[in-house]
């Protein structure tokens, strides 16, 4: 906002927009704002005026509020950028978009219409194919389309309702009339993009989202949760949201309405089926699901009999589907009429089906299967955009082409038209149009027009198909200017829909992390999401580990503490970065020949180096990875806990100068950051097997710790006179407790009660076996087994031995030895217990393994 | 002519399998030239689950899941088939290629919709222009579409090198146009390719093709494998067999199992499992004429 506008007069709110030089709608097409004669529509009068008077500072105050609401929410997208793949923050511009109530009525009853059409469709040709016997429908558009899978043909879909949920891309033409330029019927996405648009607009211009009486959304998830769960045959069903997983674009979106809809979000591998039911593994044991909302496609969801290479899918989840056991939105291969090979068709289809025309037409559209229709598109190529629209599968991927007719040089075209000559079932051409042009706020402050199309969602209800009362409006702002396309980087605009007032009285919609779920959350727990959140417990436990490790390290080197040249003292704490392999010993044997400075310097490039395989940078990168993987589980603040930490390594390395201090300050808000996370978990997690998978995760992390420590600090020599206790009882947060218990030197056989066995200590081994030993006592065990959990022996097994342990004989030396045996021994029962214990752990609760083919017979080398 | 197929699949396990899925297509269809007599399938452990049904393409189906672990996995199948001679095929005889094609690109009637489901890409054999020039020089304009087809079928046989172990089922249509060697399936599949470029349909089969052991040794148990072939259509006579591998028209020494698009449509054996780690795999496949039915 670094050019303000001046402020305009709130008396004439046709003054915005006409005084500003640049808001200026094309002549030959259609704005939603200002109509030909120069005044602003009737619906967005009343609008403008409030927006005419927000004065500058409010105008800011709106945008700060929208991008803290996007960062607070952590609203994302991955994208892709240089081969990588990166979080990209949700473009959203605050400015909505206005449709009338008795356009949106139009709207709504053209889509309808078309949504039943689809499905009647689907019916048909994965039924009976009446229109394939009847040349209705040319074999070509759906032979020749690899979304239509065979193996699908004759599947039972309960009401014969294939398509639950489904969207259309809108926009409109010229003269104001709506087309539809494609219809989505795989898997649309965005409708939690668009209800999170809504939130964020309506909290930062909640005036004007008041006073315009917009008609709400939230009753639209209901209506599609309340119709699909009736799908079930159960009474308590389980539905869950299918996702490709955290690598996909618009995992947000499917842990958005995982959190919406109170459905868990899991991965193919989390199911499994079994005497022809679809089950979900939770830590609990098996679950049956019922209802699958899919957002992958359908030929992905089952290797055994659509394509064998997908590992996104459940083998014999089909069979499941044929057993009625599982219902599935959308039923599998509706993407089939996703195609817009089929758009030409639809007019005729719809006559029909239902002996009426078609409410809203699709853009026009030639597909150069038909000879007409192919000379036509040759003949018009520089005036029509040419998609190639049934490429088929080469795997798991397939490109597809889009050729701008205008932009086409005379070789493209000969090329073209080559191709479809040979190929003519696969190619369409397209009409270029204008889509309207609607208000755009820049970040100068200004408005301008901007061509957008819209995407809206229908669902299927106990009353027939119902629309959202709104949708994903999108601009063209950057991709391309002449909106033909949309590219990331694109903004969106929520869309208001306006309603009587009467309708205000709705329920207000509410941010699904503020939302209690109703159905029961804590029953299910994925076996994936248990094994991310007990290394999420793991990789934070051990951040904390290295960072008080560096700590200490980087005060020892500053200040009055300041070690000198002294090479023994600098050897034990090179050699405990070695231990931490935060350096390799090659390098720790340099830096120690080089004295106190060349340490120092070995210290600060190792202290966030993101090269360093064992590295803190690298830990930290663990904690926010599994972090990510378990989103939905954590609430806000926890996330943005684990996003203030993640971003500590770039403050270093934007820290100029980079002084001990610096660093002695970063670390100590990491430590903050930590401890600000347990105290979220511990004070505002449910005592749900979520929270229990953590805190084994931690307990376990903190013995392997503390273990390491011991052995490296104290098995050896005289830790006393070295210093080396005073920095073992530092690094286990011990220092205080012991000053003010034994007001004396340290000595090692009190060290180690306190660090071992004491069981009032949250920092001792004995305390977290006990912790460890208590959550497993809580875990489902399998059925049958009265006996203690197999854990649950090593945990009461080591808490004996420790609570045995003679602290003075632990101290001392056999024989000529130059090591503490006793101590050591114990130490190594410790690491060993903690490796067993999780591995019991893995196998008992995280069974999400995966399925594996089993080649058969393939390429045989067959007798000719 | 009557025949006994035995066909054997074992698969053995490092570890044992706490669960799989597999889809079989090891029984034989019948068609107008074949008739399943007799067919059991056996399978060892026991499924928990099976169902038989036709698939798409009006194949025998099998489904099964084994939820009880097992080490090892044996599948057998063993049919009677009666096999028919096709009747003599007049190859000049036939219609047009360019005509045909034609035809099937117009608005369809009952008849041919079946052929057109094989006219077009499908997840294993995509077609491009290598596979259209490839086809071309077959196919003149105005000639006899089955000439045309018995002269691309020659042209597989004489040029290509049977070899195996050189591709395998990711193999793509184009690499084996390119390299000139593989197995039946690549020949099928090439075939396929070249015939759909020019508009005509072809369909991949899957079955078993009767030996003959050097004359005088006798033939050995188990030493037969499966084959595979295609078959494309020709209006007024139907579907016609082709297999390039043996530069034939198939009589009846070819059983047919299946028919899709491509092999992943007939694959005989497919399957998933949970655990059982590294696996192998041993397949014996016995074709004999059988003595007599009633004594079987």
């Amino acid at each position: 906002m670094s050019h303000p506008t001046a402020s305009p007069s709130p008396e004439l709110p046709e003054f915005f927009p006409r005084s500003n030089p640049m808001y200026q709608p094309r002549p030959d097409t259609f704005d939603e704002l200002i109509a030909p004669d120069g005044s602003v529509r009737p619906h967005w009068q009343a609008f403008l005026k409030d927006f005419s008077a927000l004065d500058e500072k409010q105008r800011r105050h709106a945008h700060e509020t929208a991008i803290r609401l996007l960062k607070d929410d952590g609203v994302t997208y991955l994208a892709e950028k240089n081969g990588q793949q990166t979080d990209r923050p949700w473009q959203l511009d605050l400015f909505p978009l206005l449709i009338s109530q008795e356009e949106w009525q139009q709207l709504e009853t053209g889509l309808i219409q078309r949504a039943r059409l689809l499905n009647h469709i689907l019916s048909d040709l994965y039924g009976p194919q009446q229109l394939l016997k009847n040349g209705a429908l040319p074999p070509a558009v759906v032979f020749g389309n690899h979304q239509f899978l065979q193996p699908c043909h004759g599947v039972p879909v309960a009401q014969g309702t294939y398509l639950h949920f489904l969207a259309f891309d809108v926009a409109r033409a010229p003269d104001g009339k709506w087309w539809v330029l494609r219809d989505r019927t795989e898997a649309p996405t965005g409708a939690g993009f668009a209800l999170e648009n809504r939130i964020i607009v309506s909290r930062s211009l909640p005036d004007l989202f008041d006073d315009t009486h917009v008609q709400r959304l939230s009753s639209f998830f209901q209506s599609f949760n309340e119709h699909f769960l009736e799908f079930s045959q159960r009474d308590d069903p389980l539905a869950v949201v299918l996702s490709p997983g955290p690598q996909n674009a618009a995992y947000f979106e499917h842990a958005y309405l995982s959190r919406y809809l109170g459905y868990p979000v899991v991965e193919g591998s989390d199911m499994t089926v079994r005497d022809d039911r679809l089950f979900l593994k939770t830590v609990d044991g098996l679950k049956p699901v019922d209802l699958v909302l899919r957002r992958i496609y359908s030929d992905l969801c089952d290797p055994l009999e659509l394509i064998t290479e997908s590992s996104l899918g459940i083998p014999g989840l089909l069979q499941s589907v044929r057993a009625g056991h599982v219902t599935m939105a959308n039923a599998l291969g509706s993407g089939l009429v996703d195609s817009e090979v089929l758009l030409s068709f639809l007019p005729a289809l719809c006559q029909f089906f239902f002996s009426e025309g078609l409410h809203i037409p699709s853009v026009a559209t030639w597909w150069c299967g038909q000879p007409k229709e192919r000379e036509y598109v040759i003949e018009n190529l520089h005036r029509l955009l040419i998609r190639q629209v049934l490429t088929p599968k080469h795997g798991l991927t397939h490109g597809r082409l889009s050729s701008f007719g205008p932009d086409l040089t005379n070789q493209d075209k000969d090329a073209l038209t080559q191709a479809i000559t040979r190929r003519s079932h696969e190619y369409v051409g397209r009409e270029i149009v204008s889509p309207s042009t609607t208000p755009f706020w820049t970040e100068q402050d200004t408005l301008r027009p901007a061509p957008m199309t819209l995407r809206v969602y229908v669902t299927a209800t106990k009353d027939g198909y119902t629309v959202m009362p709104g949708g994903l409006a999108r601009v063209s702002v950057r991709s391309d200017p002449r909106g033909h396309w949309h590219e990331p980087g694109d903004f969106s605009k929520d869309t208001w829909v306006k309603g009587n007032k009467a309708l205000d009285v709705q329920p207000a919609i509410v941010p699904p992390h503020h939302t209690l779920q109703l159905r029961r959350g804590g029953r299910d727990l994925p076996s994936r999401t248990a094994d991310n959140l007990f290394w999420l417990g793991r990789y934070a436990e051990r951040a904390e580990g290295a960072i008080r490790l560096l700590r200490s390290l980087f005060s020892r080197m500053s200040g009055e503490a300041d070690l000198g040249d002294d090479p023994q003292t600098l050897q034990r704490l090179v050699s405990l970065l070695v231990m931490q392999e935060h350096l390799s010993p090659r390098r720790a044997k340099r830096a120690v020949a080089g004295g106190g400075d060349a340490v120092e310097a070995e210290l600060r490039t190792i202290l966030f180096d993101p090269d360093s395989p064992d590295g803190l940078a690298k830990i930290i990168q663990n904690v926010r990875r599994t972090a990510e993987l378990v989103r939905h589980r954590l609430s806000l603040d926890t996330w943005n806990i684990l996003v203030e930490l993640g971003s500590i390594p770039k403050e270093w390395a934007q820290t100029k100068g980079q002084s001990i201090d610096d660093a002695i300050r970063l670390l100590s808000r990491m430590i903050q950051h930590l401890a600000a996370l347990n105290g979220m978990v511990m004070e505002n997690m449910t005592r749900s097997y979520a929270w229990r998978f953590i805190e084994m995760g931690r307990r376990l992390e903190r013995v392997r710790h503390l273990s390491k420590l011991i052995r490296h600090l104290a098995t050896r020599g005289t830790p006393e006179s070295t210093g080396a206790l005073n920095l073992l009882l530092e690094l286990a947060d011990g220092s205080i407790t012991y000053r003010t218990r034994y007001k004396a030197e340290a000595k090692l056989p009190a060290v180690l009660d306190l660090l071992l066995a004491d069981e009032t200590n949250p920092r001792s081994v004995i305390f977290q076996f006990l912790t460890v030993e208590a959550h497993l006592t809580t875990l489902p065990k399998e059925e049958n087994s009265a006996s203690l959990h197999p854990a649950q022996q090593i945990t009461t097994r080591i808490c004996t031995d420790i609570r045995l342990a003679d602290m003075i004989q632990l101290t001392e030396f056999k024989k000529k030895s130059k090591v503490r045996a006793n101590l050591d021994h114990l130490l190594k029962q410790l690491d060993q217990g903690v490796l067993q214990i999780s591995d019991i752990v893995a196998h008992t609760y995280f069974s999400h393994s995966m399925v594996q083919r089993i080649s058969g017979p393939q390429w045989l080398e067959g007798i000719p | 002519m009557i025949f006994q197929v035995i066909h054997r699949t074992t698969f053995t396990y490092t570890q044992p399998v706490a669960i799989s899925h597999h889809v079989l297509r090891l029984t034989p269809r019948s068609h107008p030239r074949q008739h399943s007599l007799h067919s059991t399938l056996v399978i060892d452990p026991a499924p928990s689950v099976r169902s038989e049904s036709t698939d798409y393409f009006g194949n025998p189906l099998t489904h099964l899941t084994i939820q009880t672990p097992h080490p090892e996995l044996i599948v057998e199948a063993k049919n009677l088939v009666d096999v028919v001679k096709p009747a003599p095929v007049q190859l000049d005889q036939s219609p047009p290629w360019d005509q045909v094609a034609h035809q099937l690109q117009g608005p369809t009637d009952a008849a041919v919709l079946d052929a057109q489901s094989y006219m077009y890409d499908s997840p294993y054999i995509t077609i491009d222009d290598e596979t259209y020039e490839f086809a071309l020089p077959c196919f003149p304009p105005g000639r006899p579409l089955l000439a045309g087809v018995m002269d691309l079928t020659s042209r597989i046989y004489r040029d290509f090198t049977y070899e195996g172990g050189v591709t395998d089922v990711s193999t793509p249509v184009k690499d084996v146009l390119a390299a000139q060697k593989g197995v039946c399936q690549d020949f099928a599949h090439l075939e396929i390719a070249a015939l759909r470029s020019l508009g005509l349909p072809a369909r991949y089969i899957s079955g078993y093709l009767l030996t003959h052991p050097p004359e005088g040794q006798e033939k050995l148990v188990g030493a037969d494998a499966s084959h595979a072939w295609l078959s494309t259509w020709c209006p007024s006579i139907g579907w016609v067999d082709f297999d390039p591998t043996n530069n034939l028209i198939p009589g009846n020494e070819h059983i047919t199992l299946a028919w899709g698009r491509d092999y992943g449509d007939v694959s005989p054996i497919n399957g998933f499992m949970v655990g059982g780690g590294q696996h192998t795999l041993e397949v014996s496949v016995d074709v004999s004429p059988a003595p007599h039915p009633a004594l079987i």
